[in-house]
């Protein structure tokens, strides 16, 4: 549990903001002023560091090249007009 | 304009496409045309279908049919706008519409144990107890550890989660590819975010990176 209350005032909205600033969704304002704090409070900036480290992680993990035939099979259906299932 | 120095990877916008007009189009030159701008991304949606059809073969069948689908409704995609974005709600939809319907008996009460299990314990681990040497730590996991705790958070959560952090999708680009309202999807990258990180821990701590306190917290084993 961190005492620090600049970004909310409890753990979830902390990390909500925390979230908010990764995912781009912040205001011009609100960004700076994140980033501010970010820049001064380890109890933050670690949480931030770990939410940077676990996307990349899954990003990293998740990356899979499709099989070299499936390009092939989707133009072929694209070519052949065969109908969606559903 | 996005204020975001961070994340939000652009798409380059197609500007030559926003001349097209798509009711006057041969099905010839709409077919050069999506072969040329959507036939881009099939390694990204085989790579999220495998999150959610979870094997190749059906990954393989869910592409093919998003795509042939999409071709079937490309004139209905308005040039110049958000087509990966597009796609992936077509994406999404095949597999809720054909796979998961065909999951469903088998896979319901299990996924309803697992939700409920992994929500308490995403409760009762809502500090921020975790260090650098932490998230040193989970970076060290490998892949296969990664998918297999991705895989095992609740689906909606799962891919909300994929979308944003895989694919850099904003919420309200998520919001139209899962058609949930922006809060539900907040609601869900929070509370499958912490689902991932606990299990990530497990997973860690299973591999002897991590050894848990006395507490129930997390504690890193000192660098050598």
């Amino acid at each position: 549990m961190s005492d620090c209350q600049s970004l909310g005032d409890c753990d979830d909205a902390r990390v909500t903001r925390i979230y908010e600033y990764l995912d781009g969704a912040l205001s011009r304002d609100d960004l700076a002023e994140i980033k501010g704090h970010l820049d001064t409070c380890t109890d933050c900036s670690t949480e931030y560091d770990l939410e940077c480290v676990i996307r990349s992680v899954v990003k990293r993990s998740c990356a899979e090249a499709a099989p070299a035939n499936l390009k092939a099979a989707i133009l072929d259906r694209l070519h052949n007009g065969r109908p969606a299932e559903v | 304009m996005n204020t975001s120095e961070n994340a939000q990877t652009e798409e380059p916008a197609p500007q030559a496409d926003a001349e097209v007009d798509v009711a006057t189009e041969s099905l010839e030159d709409r077919r050069v045309r999506f072969e040329r701008d959507a036939m881009v991304y099939v390694d990204q949606l085989y790579s999220a279908a495998m999150r959610m059809a979870r094997n190749p073969s059906d990954a393989e069948d869910l592409v093919q049919e998003a795509y042939t689908k999409a071709f079937s409704a490309f004139h209905q995609y308005k040039p110049g706008t958000n087509l990966k974005a597009w796609l992936y709600r077509i994406l999404t939809n095949t597999y809720i519409n054909l796979y998961r319907k065909r999951q469903r008996e088998p896979q319901q009460s299990n996924a309803d144990q697992v939700e409920d299990w992994q929500l308490a314990r995403a409760e009762s681990h809502t500090s921020s107890g975790l260090r650098s040497a932490e998230a040193e730590a989970l970076d060290h996991l490998p892949d296969s550890d990664v998918k297999s705790a991705l895989q095992s958070i609740p689906e909606e959560f799962r891919l909300a989660v994929y979308f944003a952090d895989v694919e850099g999708f904003a919420y309200k680009e998520i919001s139209d590819i899962m058609n949930t309202p922006i809060g539900t999807v907040m609601s869900r990258l929070h509370r499958g975010r912490k689902m991932l990180r606990d299990l990530l821990a497990d997973y860690a701590i299973e591999r002897g990176i991590l050894k848990p306190t006395a507490e129930g917290s997390i504690e890193t084993e000192k660098a050598p």
